[in-house]
């Protein structure tokens, strides 16, 4: 991620930059989506434009923009994306947290120790932290409230603390986490939602109500939720972190279109906005007064072959349609052209299990080579689909409906049947698509692939068996790597075993991509050090990281 | 008596609309409890649980009874996204759709009304020409494009009203009229476009009957007869493509909320709708369906204001 001063504009450049607003919309509105402007001067990959943060400054209230509302605040219930994200650690202190260097360090705990063979974990609250309800966080509270994330009905944290067996109390400060077996990847579970701790008395308190009054420990006290309005939050007056937070208020709004969230920041209505919509990322660059936080987020845009089922349960099926798709033209017309670098692995470059040796062997636009794999297969007189030799393979690909993802499969569509393929395309609702990738009901289509999470998490989910494995792909040389990622927390071995994964995914292309993802935190200039947090140590955290702040370290000039 | 003529008829489409709202729903694909366990946790047990505590593997008709039962009792569930009553939801979204629409309305009649009859009283005219096409013009505009126009203007240049975003009547009422202004202009041009083609004909067929040449011969001032006398008996078809047009702007709603970030019940549908709230996308379409119903009712009604001879039965070719 790289930082500068940005160049002064001329306020005509404001004009057109509004302008550009109108434009976009023209041409969404008659040709179905907006395709990428080729903006000559814009950089690819994350740049981070912002004014030096300068000193803290007490006081003040901001509004911030988010994409989407979230369901509920309740830490086992809620969905929590990149806007529900930014609330929770308003609301919300997490247990862990991850650094700058990608390593999983503790924000609430004081400290959270393994055993040898990483089966139990034991985590050490600070003490006299309170909840904004007074109530004490202690290790009877914690195992109060976590037991609910564990065991409620309908928890959507079910799956992932499968692995906890219980949370036990050693001493008034002190918790054991009881694993099923061993797992390096535990810490990472922790910076999330299950690392949430929510006042145990205040959820007893309020019952089934208690997703719309959240009390936790964080910088923020909850004053009033209007749900697809405004979420008010006001500062923690007994924050545990002295001199934190410095605003007075923040007051969250869910503002859905792109278009005028953006117009919300250019007005004045909000002070920050989120995104990670490639289109908005470039138009944010070229707003007068505005800093950019940007992140190359790894939960890039996708497709998954479903390997179950034929011609997919062929590699040189998969090998070739991957090579026959040119992922720059993807990227252009899903408005990313210039900013968004195309992808290559599970990892974007801004992460710290990025590898250089798997980018190279992706399979890149080749279109002899692409020729080559599908004849081969359709002239196999044992291709798997069982179809006579010399037919063209015929197969569906479905994307949920938006005007620039209907683009995006018609641009795949032509470039397959360039091939010699017969490609149907099938706009599928998101609920009901997810559902058919659930159950492997299904060809081809797109999907976002990765996270940023720990890579035991991701891969394990992705590529054992379990219902997240949609692409049905699974490799011994996986599983292998898979365990060392389970039993070891070294850092550079567990590194080897990702780029390993890494190489075996591109060989074998369960998955392909079609761009990165870049985010932004966009502000006014009087807001700052959004990207500058620390842990309470003093060690630097991992910033504006896909577009989430830590809210109890901004503050406002003027 | 007219009213209660009537009232069987508004029974039975409501009772109609419930069964086609549940049916419809319900057949969609996607299953609710995928939606609400998430897919990392989707294990068929799970889902099966939840489809058990919904009451989802009941058969459709046991359901529709259960819904209908409850919902009779103003009880229309929890909704399976948010855990939120669905009646608590539409009783505080639904005033904030309401008042864009009728504030939209209000501004598509306030400079419909003038326009028309000016147009009408201009027949052939270029002024005439002019608003005729510019009504053409406004109606070929689909209402995000004016939203963002709108907001470009009223927000990003002059800062005069806000771009998006909601304040309530009960907090702030100057800021809450501020808050709906560019969500009710959005939806009123097109509304204002068809309310003066409609208007500008039928006056121009009123202002050439025998009674306006009486007013005429009998010296009455041109702004009496096009107000006072011209004007009522030409507003049934404005009345009644009002009433119809509460359709159209309630469908309006679903993305001028979305684009103004506004909470009323037009997003809360799309967002029900999205990750299969049924309970909630039931409710509130059954609602949204009455409503349209009880407008329309009411619209009938006002006919007999209109017009006298139809409530007492001489007339009923207009009903």
């Amino acid at each position: 991620m790289r930082v500068h001063r940005r160049p002064m504009r001329g306020p005509w450049k404001r004009a057109l930059a509004s302008a550009g607003l109108v434009g976009l919309l023209l041409g969404s509105a008659a040709c179905g989506g907006g395709s990428g402007d080729g903006n000559g001067d814009a950089e690819a990959g994350a740049v981070s434009e912002a004014v030096e943060a300068g000193d803290p400054v007490e006081g003040g209230s901001i509004a911030v923009g988010l994409e989407a509302e979230t369901n509920s605040w309740m830490p086992h219930e809620g969905t929590f994306n990149q806007p529900g994200l930014n609330v929770a650690y308003a609301i919300y202190d997490p247990l862990m947290q991850r650094s700058a260097d990608g390593e999983v360090r503790p924000y609430l705990a004081e400290s959270l120790e393994p055993n040898a063979d990483l089966t139990e974990w034991t985590l050490k609250l600070r003490s006299g932290v309170q909840f904004h309800d007074g109530t004490p966080l202690d290790a009877e509270a914690l195992k109060t409230i976590f037991d609910t994330y564990l065991k409620g009905t309908g928890s959507r944290l079910a799956a992932q603390l499968a692995q906890v067996t219980s949370l036990d109390v050693v001493d008034d400060l002190t918790v054991v986490y009881k694993l099923t077996e061993t797992n390096a990847a535990f810490p990472d579970l922790l910076v999330g939602a299950s690392g949430w701790p929510f006042s145990p008395t205040a959820a007893a308190a309020s019952g089934p109500d208690a997703g719309a009054n959240p009390v936790g420990t964080g910088p923020f006290v909850f004053e009033s939720w209007q749900r697809d309005s405004r979420l008010v939050v006001k500062k923690n007056a007994n924050y545990w972190q002295e001199g934190k937070p410095y605003l007075d208020e923040i007051v969250f709004r869910p503002i859905p279109d792109e278009d005028t969230r953006l117009a919300s920041l250019q007005s004045g209505d909000i002070d920050v906005m989120q995104s990670l919509r490639q289109s908005t990322v470039i138009r944010a660059r070229d707003l007068e007064g505005v800093n950019n936080f940007e992140h190359l987020g790894s939960n890039a845009g996708g497709m998954t072959l479903n390997t179950s089922r034929a011609p997919f349960d062929d590699i040189r099926v998969r090998q070739a349609l991957v090579h026959a798709v040119d992922q720059e033209a993807l990227i252009e017309v899903l408005g990313g052209s210039g900013v968004t670098p195309p992808q290559t692995q599970f990892w974007s470059p801004d992460s710290a299990w990025y590898s250089e040796k798997v980018a190279e062997s992706y399979p890149g636009y080749d279109l002899e080579k692409a020729q080559e794999l599908y004849d081969d297969y359709i002239n196999d007189p044992e291709r798997s689909d069982g179809k006579p030799v010399g037919t063209a393979l015929s197969f569906m690909f479905q994307c949920p409906p938006d005007p620039s993802l209907n683009e995006l499969s018609q641009l795949y569509q032509a470039l397959w049947q360039a091939l010699g393929a017969q490609v149907q395309l099938q706009a599928t609702e998101q609920a009901a698509w997810i559902q058919d990738m659930l159950s492997r009901d299904y060809d081809t289509g797109c999907t976002r692939v990765g996270a940023d999470r720990d890579p035991y998490l991701v891969f394990d989910d992705a590529f054992t068996e379990g219902p997240l494995n949609m692409t049905a792909f699974q490799s011994p040389e996986i599983d292998e790597q898979l365990e060392i990622l389970r039993t070891t927390t070294d850092v550079d071995a567990r590194k080897a075993a990702v780029e390993e994964i890494g190489l075996v995914l591109n060989e074998n292309v369960p998955n392909a991509f079609s761009g990165g993802t870049l985010t932004v935190l966009a502000t006014k200039e009087a807001v700052r050090n959004l990207d500058g947090w620390t842990f309470p140590d003093g060690a630097e955290g991992n910033g504006a990281n896909a577009s989430t702040a830590m809210w109890g370290h901004v503050w406002r000039v003027e | 008596m007219y009213v209660l003529r009537r009232l069987p008829s508004l029974i039975a489409t409501v009772f109609a609309v419930s069964l086609l709202t549940f049916l419809t729903t319900s057949l969609l694909p996607g299953d609710p409890a995928l939606q609400i366990l998430g897919a990392e946790n989707a294990t068929p047990e799970a889902i099966k649980a939840v489809r058990t505590e919904l009451g989802l593997d009941d058969s459709l008709p046991i359901r529709y009874l259960h819904w209908v039962g409850d919902a009779l009792t103003g009880d229309f569930g929890r909704s399976y996204r948010t855990n939120e009553p669905v009646s608590q939801a539409i009783v505080e979204r639904l005033p904030v759709t309401a008042e864009i629409g009728l504030l939209a309305i209000v501004i598509a009649l306030a400079i419909a009304i003038p326009v028309g009859i000016l147009s009408a009283y201009r027949a052939g005219s270029r002024t005439d020409k002019l608003i005729s096409s510019t009504s053409f013009g406004l109606l070929a505009v689909p209402n995000f494009m004016v939203a963002i126009l709108l907001i470009l203007i009223f927000a990003v240049w002059l800062g005069v009203l806000p771009a998006t975003g909601w304040v309530n009547f009960t907090d702030d009422p100057a800021q809450n009229l501020r808050s709906a202004l560019l969500p009710a202009m959005s939806l009123a041009i097109a509304e204002m476009a068809v309310y003066t083609r409609l208007l500008r004909t039928d006056m121009i067929a009123t202002l050439q009957q025998d009674f306006v040449t009486m007013a005429r011969v009998k010296g009455v001032s041109n702004r009496r007869i096009l107000f006072r006398h011209a004007l009522r008996p030409s507003s049934f078809s404005l009345l009644t493509v009002a009433g119809v047009q509460v359709g159209a702007i309630i469908g309006g709603t679903v993305v001028i909320e979305t684009l103004f970030a506004v909470p009323g019940v037009g997003r809360l549908l799309l967002e029900a709708v999205l990750v299969r709230d049924l309970l909630m996308v039931q409710g509130v379409a059954l609602v949204i369906a009455v409503s349209y119903v009880v407008v329309n009712f009411t619209v009938d009604i006002l006919y007999s204001y209109l017009d006298p001879r139809i409530s007492h039965g001489r007339s009923t070719a207009r009903v």
